[in-house]
């Protein structure tokens, strides 16, 4: 173990203890403070417990986790093995439709699907024009909205890792039970889908978690009686109320417990339960045929389906972006460019801020991210299992508890608070695993002996990494930056917490715009124009990564 | 009795044909072996028996029924015992349920089953094993699973592409005799793929030699290794030396022919069949190492005797391996132990007539 390597891992740990656990410590100690005294004890956990309306919300948030995860495999299933197994023509264009959403902020897609699928949206004003209904349907408020908009979100997790699944099986392990007499649904009953449990749970346990972060999809379809909208509103508009408060923080503990655990949980039953094939990569291709005309057919509506509702989201708050006062009309009337004056002329300093704080972060990340996979891929330094742990760990933490920690731990003992500076910081540690799993993923694929011919040769340590290491990781780096940047770019459950006046980000403007109520056409041109963003980046990385859909996986796992 | 016919199959890959209008019989209960280098078309030969691979043309017809020409039967239908290269074990089921699987299919009844696998197991020397997950067995062990699973059923037909091919050269070694006794015993009539060529000598009733999707030669293991039917059999079966050479003089009542070597020299060796006998034909001669004899000193009027020198001088326990240079044509030479002469020294090779094969 040389000294340099043991120097960087201290150093790594310290901003981790700094940054991470201690933050994260102060939230779960405060938990237990009890109100108004300087006592700590299990109070306000008995009070959570106790009190029939966070119960309530418990149950509400468990149910539609289950509702979510339910939906999103049974749209899920048929779609993956369509993805993994027909040879179908524009397969591609419609994977990287279907695809998405993963990359698409949440509140996009609930803004937008207000507007077409509301009480007064353009659906119900079109089937009452047509006369096909006497008066609105309810498609969306609701707890089956809810489902609806969060399945079709976390749908490319469970498609990505069921079509990995479908993909990967060994093909002699079907066709040996169709030697054995088992055809067609028998086969994939009884083989198949049993093999692509662990790849399905990998992304189940991402969709199931989804809805204990989630706080604001609920709160724009007007429902708050979940925990993390609960946490949200009680934080961060009754911090003065001490009950609520505590009861805030004792929701954002146990939704974090949660997802922690659930996490923690699959990733012991999916490593336990993964199958090593003897396979000698016969597995390239899969097992993919060529459907006949019916089965063809009904994959190619069924695909289209669901990508005509992702289309929705860009289509919709492009027409709102570009429109002012659309009200009781199927489709605007009124078309301006006003909005973008707005956002461009009177608030610069949004878009200022989203790209500042999300350069900074970037920065750090890779500052942090690289010598971290390298150490843990590439050195024997002692506690690099626990620095990876504690790394991964942090794809579970819910935004918001990160946010309300780092709202609590950094106002009085370090008062970094109040200085800008922990706009960036925070989106840095949210965002954390998302650089160092991409580096780490390159690093793997990564020939040793590459690097120690170069060792060989006579070049140290870091010449071998400055000339060898990096310029072979550069894609995987490179695409690992782009995505971070973009999630870092549609980063709001951290930030709502810690932003101040002229702090404001671009997700934060868009919620403030549809808050105060009026401006959704603001805030439809900013989620628009955020977008047009992601869009721009997400073709460069696709054509660094080669293909979107490669790209989207990438950053798998990384959004709660 | 042909139990399974191969008839004039055909399967093409992009513009590879993989397999190559072949035909081939395998007689009821008999091991027949597809041989041949990596990519000749042994598994794909293999795949089309099993109906895993539909060829373009051709058909496959086990035991009186086609298997594609009057409509396609699946795989699941084909009553077939197959073992992968991989094994193919699932995973996800433990050793009795993976072996039991087909007998689910088909319904059996459970007390059925029960023996059926038990003793099945049994015979594999995997008693005791049943619960276990395939992740917990050795390779070795998984390998005898996958045979269970092909053999319980008592499969009209067992197909097996390259089942040893992941297990240690120790244990390969046992297996052979293990699986050809157990084939046997039970009667089933079996397919077997490999490219290692001491593997199909010794589990084979029948050798079948592929080459860039064609047979290039059905025999007994004997057959081909004594009379290979061209150059790349005796190349592929074995090691042998190859001298060019041009036929000279046909000998007939010797039933010799006289050839001109490339080395200049005249040499002697039986005749061939009758369509090559014909003089200033250009052939190979092809000789094994082991059928050379090695002398100290001339003898006079000799045939077939050559002077060379020794370039390469390796022990092998049991005998010594010897490259001899004869006017510039390396000659392998497996020689016996106590010959002393070293790298460099010459000595005199006998080619006995009798054992040089002329081949086109
Ligand atoms: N699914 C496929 N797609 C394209 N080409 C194939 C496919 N399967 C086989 N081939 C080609 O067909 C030829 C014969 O392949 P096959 O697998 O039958 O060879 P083999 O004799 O079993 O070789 P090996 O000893 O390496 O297993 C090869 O050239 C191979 O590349
Ligand atoms: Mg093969």
């Amino acid at each position: 173990m040389s000294r340099g390597n043991l120097f960087l891992s201290l150093l790594l740990w310290l901003i981790l203890a700094i940054f991470v656990i201690y933050p994260l410590s102060f939230l779960v100690i405060e938990s237990f403070k009890i109100a108004g005294t300087n006592d700590v004890g299990i109070q306000n956990y008995i009070d959570f417990f106790k009190d029939t309306y966070y119960l309530k919300t418990f149950g509400n948030t468990l149910l539609l986790a289950l509702l979510v995860l339910l939906t999103s495999t049974a749209f899920g299933l048929p779609l993956a093995y369509i993805l993994a197994r027909y040879r179908l023509k524009g397969k591609t264009v419609l994977t990287a439709l279907i695809l998405l959403p993963i990359v698409l902020p949440a509140y996009a897609g609930a803004f937008a699907f207000m507007v077409f699928f509301g009480k007064q949206g353009t659906l119900n004003l079109l089937l009452l024009e047509l006369g096909l209904v006497s008066k609105p349907v309810n498609f969306i408020f609701g707890l089956h909205g809810l489902v609806f908009i969060q399945a079709l979100h976390l749908l490319p997790f469970i498609v990505l890792s069921l079509s990995a699944g479908f993909t990967n099986i060994d093909p002699s392990l079907e066709e040996a039970a169709e030697v054995e007499g088992a055809g067609g649904f028998k086969r994939f009953i009884t083989v198949t889908l049993p093999l692509c449990t662990p790849n399905y749970l990998a992304g189940a346990v991402i969709v199931f978690l989804w809805p204990f972060t989630d706080w604001l999809t609920p709160m724009i379809f007007g429902q708050i009686d979940y925990l993390p909208s609960i946490s949200y509103i009680n934080i961060a508009y009754h911090f003065t109320d001490m009950y609520r408060k505590y009861m805030g923080i004792v929701s954002v503990v146990v939704s974090s417990v949660i997802c922690i655990g659930m996490f923690l949980i699959s990733k012991r039953w999916v490593e336990s339960k993964k199958y090593t094939s003897l396979s000698k990569g016969t597995t390239l291709e899969g097992r993919i045929i060529e459907p006949g005309p019916i089965k063809r057919f009904w994959s190619y509506v069924y695909m289209f389906l669901i990508a005509v509702l992702v289309l929705l989201i860009p289509t919709v708050l492009g027409l709102s972006a570009f429109s002012r006062r659309w009200v009781l009309t199927p489709i605007p009337t009124y078309w301006t460019l006003d909005n973008f004056r707005l956002i461009f002329l009177e608030s610069p300093g949004l878009l200022k801020n989203s790209f500042v704080f999300s350069g900074v972060s970037l920065l750090w990340g890779v500052a942090f991210g690289l010598p971290a996979a390298y150490l843990i891929t590439r050195t024997r330094v002692r506690g690099k299992e626990a620095l990876d742990f504690v790394i991964t760990l942090m794809l579970a933490f819910p935004g918001i508890a990160v946010g309300v920690s780092y709202l609590l731990a950094f106002w009085e003992g370090i008062p970094l608070a109040t200085h800008w500076i922990i706009m960036p910081l925070s989106l840095f540690v949210r965002r954390l695993p998302y650089f160092l799993r991409m580096a780490h993923a390159s690093y793997l694929q990564l020939d040793v002996s590459l690097e120690e011919a170069s060792e060989i040769s006579g070049a140290g340590k870091l010449k071998t990494f400055m000339n060898i290491s990096l310029p072979l990781l550069l894609k995987g780096v490179f695409v690992g930056i782009v995505m971070f940047f973009i999630m870092a770019f549609q980063e709001i459950s951290t930030a709502i917490f810690l932003y101040r006046g002229g702090w404001e980000t671009l997700p934060i403007g868009i919620f403030l715009n549809w808050h105060r109520g009026m401006e959704f056409g603001i805030a439809a041109a900013m989620a628009f124009f955020m977008i047009v963003i992601i869009f721009i980046l997400l073709l460069i990385v696709s054509r660094i990564g080669g293909g979107i859909i490669g790209a989207a996986w990438g950053s798998s796992g990384g959004r709660y | 009795m042909a139990f399974i016919k191969i008839e004039n199959l055909y399967k093409r890959f992009g513009n590879v044909a993989a397999v190559n209008h072949i035909w081939l019989e395998v007689n009821r209960g008999e091991i027949l072996t597809l041989l041949g280098p990596s990519g000749c078309g042994k598994t794909t030969t293999l795949r089309c028996i099993a109906g895993l691979e539909k060829p373009d043309e051709g058909d496959v017809i086990i035991d009186g029924q086609s298997m594609f020409s009057q409509g396609f039967i699946p795989p699941s239908k084909r009553e077939i015992g197959m073992v992968f290269q991989n094994y193919a074990v699932w995973p996800h089921m433990r050793v009795f349920d993976n072996v039991a699987y087909g007998l689910k299919i088909r319904k059996l009844p459970k007390k059925v089953i029960k023996k059926k696998v038990t003793e099945t197991l049994e015979s594999l020397g995997l008693t005791g094993l049943e619960g276990r997950f395939p992740g917990q067995l050795s390779g070795g062990q998984q390998q005898r699973v996958a045979l269970a699973r092909a053999l319980v059923g008592n499969p009209k037909v067992l197909l097996l592409d390259e089942p040893l091919s992941n297990l240690d050269a120790k244990l390969r070694e046992k297996m052979r005799f293990e699986i050809k006794s157990l084939v046997r015993r039970m009667g089933i009539t079996s397919v077997y793929v490999t490219h290692d060529q001491a593997e199909a000598m010794v589990i084979s009733d029948r050798v079948s030699i592929m080459n860039a999707g064609d047979i290039v030669q059905v025999g007994t293991p004997e057959e081909i290794y004594k009379k290979p039917a061209n150059r790349f059999v005796a190349d592929f079966i074995g090691t042998t030396n190859f001298i060019a050479g041009e036929i000279s003089e046909v000998l007939r009542e010797r039933e010799l022919v006289s050839i001109h070597t490339e080395f200049g020299q005249k040499m002697l060796c039986k005749i061939p069949d009758p369509a090559m006998a014909s003089t200033n034909k250009k052939v190979t001669i092809s000789i094994r190492p082991e059928d050379i004899e090695v002398f100290k000193e001339p003898r006079e009027g000799a045939d077939n005797l050559f002077k060379g020198t020794i370039v390469n001088r390796a022990y092998l326990g049991n005998f010594l391996y010897l490259f001899v240079s004869v006017d510039h044509t390396m000659v392998r030479v497996q020689a016996p132990y106590g010959i002393k002469q070293k790298e460099g020294e010459e000595l005199f090779l006998f080619l006995n007539p009798e054992k040089c094969i002329v081949l086109p």
